[in-house]
């Protein structure tokens, strides 16, 4: 019931925040994080949504532009997409921005939507051995088998791995590779590596329409910064790992930033004028989204969990989320200075972090597999997710909208900061302290003293208990005894009841005898004595008598009560009864 | 007012004056529609994306409007509530063409209408579903749908299809709000 409340409550709250401006379930669209931007492609001040859609995977892959809520363009892509990103190339007016989509070991540059320019990366440098091995084939000195049996020698020695045709080589059946070889033998071969992400850079200023130059990360664990109009390589950085999530900061000319997560689960700080990199983070878990803040970095990992580090590393704080991590997105909204983190979780919800604390979350009808938030349109808060059954959803930032950054983490309460209305120190307050100040060693002895007083006085009377066995147990060994008295009626005849037990392990009390002592002026009873028969050990023995209160002035007096053995004049228990008001007495 | 404005009045010399507000997203046409509205010696050729607000005037056959033109951006919508008071009608500019944000207009319209200088009273509101000559422009019909204008219980509205830079279906709107003013002032 709670949840049910509290979801309601959320929905509410998301829905108080976000306006619902388009939902296509079948739109047809998959895509991830990577391949997804906004851009103005016609320079005429609306937004366009580029996608880079994958399709069903093996075919189908388009470029997609959407502007409203309309597909407006649609080209094929030869591959599959692995990213797309929009920049600036050029100062030429009108200043539209072109298009790259990294597919393979291309980036296809597309410019007013048509293509412009194929970038390939440089191939690598192919194993000397391999070389040898397939231009002896090329000179059919080697059969085919021979040819296979050195090519797995050399697959399992060599320190540069093998190209992509000996391995497909190596994949052949016996009857196919005679084929095989007959047709690849005349090229030479090459190895080459694929774009694993891509991002953008800008070049030498930070302005929002500033020329930006491509960063690319490969297979092979290199990273490349292109120029912007030549596309030749202006620098290469490499890494221990295969780089999979990128973020870029920084000005290539001046100062740049390169966050990079790995495949191997780590993050490393790139930065100019070092090929290697410069800080690392290890992580407990495999990073899935990555996203900077600021100066800080935020990362999901594949352990359902959220970090922020700062940009040298250090972790700065730790969330765990409701579910694991699909996608994530920044969330950077300039004309109200918001910066947020949007994170796609696989239980349909979009959770919306500022730091560690969650401000806003977002109901989803899918699993939403890319987001991407920013000026779509004409409207500066929208955001974009599609979702995995290729739906296109738009929502858009509302006006009145504000996340309350409270602390969500449980801590001291809220009341405990609040501030008490403590009034101002009185001169008799200073005094006091004056004289506490200057006295303190006298008033701790004369406290002392009293002390002592008290405890001495205390330890007397506990004493003088003792001997006349005043107390309700008994306090010799012999006779372990205990008693209570209770007092029934509204007089002028009361109940006398005593309960008297024998605390003993298992030995009988005999011979005890009741006695009362009081103002025969006041009280009468009938039996002043009585014997006690024998008590067995640990049962409560009820004794009851009357007492009649002969005074009519409403006063009351005590009734001593003693236990006594036969033979022994001191009591062995003494309990004092304080009778109540004769009260039928005083209303006659 | 003197006895030679009244006199002026009777006469039909002198038009009342009437302030109306112009509002609506930014990039709707609204300055556009109220340079149509001037006299065409007034009007302006280039419309650029107006700032704060500016004040226009023009003339019908009995009335003297004074516009209080709006800008429809983001950052500047907060200034309208503080002319609610002085507005006796409003002219609700949407952009057809705008799918998406229709949404936007709709919210920007719900907000205006549970303003309590707006609330409760009968001020009469002309919608104009302007860029009626964009291809996928949504129906005056189609519009009164999405901002659920069927909902305005309490004040007189009208709807009508316009393409503020030809000028169609300018007059038929500012005529229906000439009437509506004029009734209520009666």
């Amino acid at each position: 019931m709670a949840t049910t409340v509290s979801e309601t409550k959320d929905s509410g709250e998301a829905n108080s925040k976000w306006l619902d401006a388009h939902y296509d379930p079948v739109a047809n669209l998959y895509t991830f994080a990577s391949c997804i931007a906004l851009a103005d492609l016609h320079g005429d001040g609306e937004n366009k949504l580029v996608v880079g859609d994958l399709g069903t995977g093996a075919s189908n892959m388009k470029l997609k532009v959407y502007k409203g809520t309309s597909l407006v363009s649609e080209n094929m892509l030869l591959d599959l997409p692995t990213g797309l990103v929009s920049f600036l190339m050029d100062q030429h007016e009108p200043r539209t921005p072109a298009i790259a989509v990294a597919s393979g070991p291309f980036i296809y540059i597309y410019k007013n939507l048509r293509p412009y320019f194929k970038f390939t990366l440089p191939s690598l440098e192919v194993n000397p051995l391999e070389q040898e091995v397939w231009t002896q084939a090329k000179e059919d000195m080697i059969d085919p088998t021979s040819l296979k049996e050195m090519l797995e020698g050399i697959r399992e020695t060599a320190e540069i791995p093998l190209s992509v045709r000996s391995l497909k080589f190596l994949m052949l059946e016996r009857q196919a590779m005679e084929n095989f070889v007959s047709i690849h033998k005349q090229q030479p071969i090459r190895r080459q590596t694929v774009i694993t992400c891509i991002s953008t850079l800008k070049k030498n200023m930070a302005e929002e329409d500033a020329v930006s130059c491509l960063v690319i990360g490969t297979e092979s664990g290199d990273m490349y910064v292109l120029d912007p109009e030549a596309f030749t390589i202006l620098s290469k950085m490499s890494l221990p790992s295969v780089p999979t999530l990128m973020d870029v900061t920084g000005q290539f000319d001046v100062e740049f930033r390169i966050t990079v997560a790995c495949r191997n689960g780590n993050i490393y700080v790139l930065r100019r004028d070092s090929s290697r990199p410069r800080y690392c983070i290890e992580l407990t878990s495999h990073p899935v989204g990555l996203v900077r803040i600021g100066k800080n970095v935020v990362v999901g990992t594949a352990d359902e969990t959220l970090l922020g580090y700062t940009q040298k590393g250090k972790k700065l704080w730790m969330v765990n989320l409701p579910a694991p991590v699909v996608t994530m997105a920044t969330m950077d909204h300039h004309t109200r200075g918001f910066q947020a983190v949007l994170v796609g979780l696989a239980n349909c919800q979009v959770q919306l972090y500022r730091d560690k604390n969650l401000v806003s979350t977002i109901k989803t009808p899918d699993v939403v597999t890319s987001i991407c938030f920013g000026r779509y349109g004409r409207e500066d808060g929208t955001l974009i997710m599609t979702t995995k059954g290729g739906g296109l959803i738009v929502k858009i930032l509302k006006r009145t909208a504000v996340f309350d950054d409270r602390d969500t983490v449980p801590g001291p309460p809220l009341a405990q900061s609040v501030r008490l209305n403590v009034p101002k120190k009185t001169k008799l307050y200073v005094d006091q302290t004056l004289r506490e100040r200057e006295n303190g060693v006298a008033m701790h002895r004369a406290f002392q003293m009293d002390l002592i007083r008290l405890r001495l006085t205390a330890a007397r009377a506990y004493a003088k208990a003792l001997e006349c066995s005043l107390t309700p147990m008994s306090a010799s060994l012999t006779e372990p005894l205990k008693m209570n008295a209770v007092v029934q009626g509204l007089g002028p005849t009361f109940k006398l009841t005593l309960y008297i037990q024998n605390t003993a392990a298992c030995k009988p009390a005999m011979g005890l005898a009741v006695c009362f002592l009081y103002d025969q002026t006041l009280y009468s009873m009938k039996t002043t004595f009585f014997k006690i028969p024998l008590l067995v050990p640990g049962l409560n023995y009820p004794f009851e008598t009357f007492v009649e209160c002969l005074s009519d002035r409403g006063i009351s007096d005590i009734i001593k009560v003693f236990i006594l053995r036969e033979g022994i004049s001191t009591p062995l228990l003494t309990a004092h009864i304080n009778m109540p008001v004769s009260e039928g007495l005083a209303l006659s | 007012m003197g006895l030679f404005d009244k006199l002026a009045g009777w006469l039909g010399l002198k038009k009342k004056e009437v302030n109306v507000l112009c509002l609506g997203l930014d990039n709707s046409g609204k300055t556009t529609i109220i340079n149509q509205l001037k006299p065409s010696n007034a009007q302006t050729q280039d419309i650029v994306p107006t700032i704060g607000f500016s004040i226009e005037k023009f003339k019908t056959s009995s009335l003297s409007f004074t516009v209080f033109d709006m800008s429809g951006q983001g950052r500047y919508r907060n200034l309208w509530e503080h002319y609610y008071k002085e507005g006796q009608a409003i002219i609700f500019v949407i952009d057809s063409g705008d799918k998406l944000r229709m949404v936007v207009a709709k919210e920007e319209l719900d907000t205006l209408l549970n303003h309590p200088d707006i609330k409760h009273r009968r001020i009469p509101i002309l919608f104009f579903a302007n860029k009626m000559d964009l291809r996928d422009a949504l129906s005056s019909v189609k519009v009164s749908q999405l901002l659920c204008l069927e909902n305005i219980k309490d004040k007189p509205w009208h709807i009508c299809a316009s393409d503020a830079v030809k000028g169609e279906g300018l007059q038929e709107g500012v005529d229906w709000l000439q009437d509506q003013i004029r009734t209520m002032k009666t």
